[in-house]
């Protein structure tokens, strides 16, 4: 879905910000992007839909090489939500600021509309929608601007700190609304600064050091690498930090990242060692 | 655009002199490009302003901003020249009518306009490009006693331009992802199609106004009279330079009073 071959991307001014990056997302994937602030993760996003145009190497989306494409022409495949929501609302109403994308597709005005009321009521704002949405809290704000990204129906969800500004109940409802696109078959990629939320719902984590990619592996194998997390101040979720220790005494202990899961291996490995000692 | 306003840092006489020095510099190339209406006057007037530049070693730097004014100045000469109908008829633009007549007052009216024009915006961009920002507010305060809640409102404005410049980025990158296109032919569809980008700036710079104001209050603005870590003297270089060009325009009203220049 994503191709980025040899990604060298520096601004005009000559200070380089990303260096030889490589990976692929496939279709369906659901990609955490982490790494300090300053590495580049914003940078890196922002090539996802031609914002930015390489210096050198290639992105391609959706088969698309994206220097030869344009940021209002990938806006049908690449939804990105930015992490100031009040850089983009300027609608009197929930409801027309939603519409907005759509209205840029050349939909038919019923279209438009259906997309615009199945947006807000996945966001759960149908009630706000004639309010002002510059009378709204931050977070339900950050809601509208979720919602006019998934009025265009993107295959492609690019988040930059999507829970940014909410509260932990408000973060999981976002999360959870991102993990339903999920499994209806978008294509995920998110940056956050929360390894919990990373641990809970990332299938495939990219660390970002220094412009350069430090680690690409599923989030259960990355967890399980803490030297090379420390090298750009990462730590990994309280869980795994607790299941490497009690690794040391058992090495067949799985990865995990769940209190739930360490619980059943325990009890799993309880279990074995009951069986080895009646057999 | 950025570059005609920014302080360019050279360690020359005219760096050094006061601000006030300098502001008084621009109001009297200002007075005298009033006083004259000889187009070869105000051309050395202009000339003066480049001389200035040269010794500040910021030219280079200038000739950018000199550039737009002459392009500026060049469009204002062209619709000022049909609107003077004095004097002796040259020429009539479109030949063989009596149409859209050229005059010697005319040629002579809207040259003395541009000249004029040049003058007298020429000279903001060197004295901004020899003085920082704070030193002229802190003199204005200090010295001309105007209130310092007025020079802090000149001084931010200015200082915010560069950060509304950065915000613009994120808008327009924000509603292109959203499909937004903002070229457009039609006049009417360009000026709706700058609604998504200047709504956010209003709303996002008002929002900014109202936490900066917050912030200074809780850190004790408006309490009363401030002190300055830095102090700018007014030394005798000043007083001469001073004295002198004020010494120059008196003598120059006297001579276009009697009537020698005009």
């Amino acid at each position: 879905m994503i191709k980025v071959n040899d990604l060298t991307f520096q601004y005009p001014n000559g200070t380089p910000v990303l260096r030889q990056i490589n990976f692929h997302i496939r279709p369906g994937e659901f990609v955490a992007l982490i790494g300090q602030n300053g590495t580049g993760k914003t940078t890196l996003l922002k090539h996802f839909n031609a914002l930015l145009k390489p210096s050198s190497g290639s992105v391609q989306v959706a088969g698309i090489d994206t220097r030869k494409s344009t940021t209002g022409e990938l806006a049908k495949k690449v939804g990105y939500l930015f992490q100031n929501p009040d850089h983009q609302i300027f609608m009197p109403t929930v409801e027309k600021e939603i519409s907005f994308g759509p209205g840029n597709l050349h939909l038919s005005k019923e279209e438009v509309k259906a997309r615009t009321l199945e947006a807000a009521s996945q966001v759960a704002l149908s009630e706000y929608l004639k309010e002002n949405p510059l009378f709204l809290s931050k977070g339900q704000r950050q809601r509208v601007a979720f919602a006019s990204l998934l009025s265009m129906k993107p295959e492609i969800m690019v988040l930059d700190e999507p829970t940014t500004g909410q509260d932990y109940q408000e973060g999981i409802q976002i999360m959870e609304m991102v993990k339903k696109l999920h499994y209806e078959g978008h294509t995920i990629i998110f940056v956050t600064h929360d390894m919990e939320l990373v641990a809970r719902y990332a299938q495939r984590v990219i660390v970002l050091n220094r412009g350069q990619v430090l680690l690409d592996a599923a989030t259960r194998e990355v967890f399980y690498h803490p030297e090379e997390l420390m090298k750009t101040n990462l730590f990994p979720p309280q869980i795994a930090q607790l299941a490497q220790k009690l690794k040391t005494n058992r090495p067949d202990l799985d990865n995990v990242l769940s209190v739930e899961d360490l619980y059943q291996e325990l009890i799993r490995l309880e279990e074995d060692k009951a069986n080895v000692c009646c057999g | 655009m950025s570059a005609v306003a920014n302080y360019l840092p050279r360690n020359t006489w005219i760096h050094r002199l006061n601000p006030l020095t300098k502001m008084l510099w621009s109001i009297i190339l200002m007075t005298l490009s009033f006083l004259y209406r000889d187009p070869i006057i105000l051309a050395v007037l202009f000339l003066s302003i480049a001389l200035v530049a040269y010794m500040a070693g910021i030219l280079k730097e200038m000739l950018p901003a000199f550039k737009g004014l002459l392009i500026f100045a060049g469009i204002f000469l062209l619709f000022q020249i049909f609107f003077i109908t004095e004097g002796k008829v040259l020429f009539y633009v479109i030949p063989g009518t009596k149409i859209l007549p050229i005059t010697d007052e005319g040629i002579f009216g809207s040259l003395a306009m541009g000249a004029r024009l040049m003058v007298i915006a020429a000279s903001f961009p060197v004295l901004l490009g020899t003085t920082q920002v704070k030193d002229l507010v802190i003199m204005l305060v200090e010295k001309i006693k105007i209130p310092y809640t007025y020079a802090f409102m000149f001084i931010t404005s200015l200082r915010f331009v560069p950060t509304f410049m950065q915000e613009m980025e994120q808008i327009v990158q924000a509603q292109c992802s959203r499909g937004h296109r903002l070229e457009n032919r039609n006049l009417i569809r360009k000026f709706f199609s700058l609604c998504p980008l200047a709504i956010p700036l209003m709303i996002t710079s008002v929002k900014k106004a109202e936490q900066l104001a917050i912030s200074m209050e809780t850190r004790g603005f408006g309490l009363g009279s401030r002190t300055y870590l830095h102090q700018i003297q007014f030394r005798a270089i000043d007083w001469g330079i001073s004295l002198g060009m004020l010494g120059m325009v008196a003598l120059s009203v006297y001579l276009n009073l009697q009537g020698i220049f005009q």
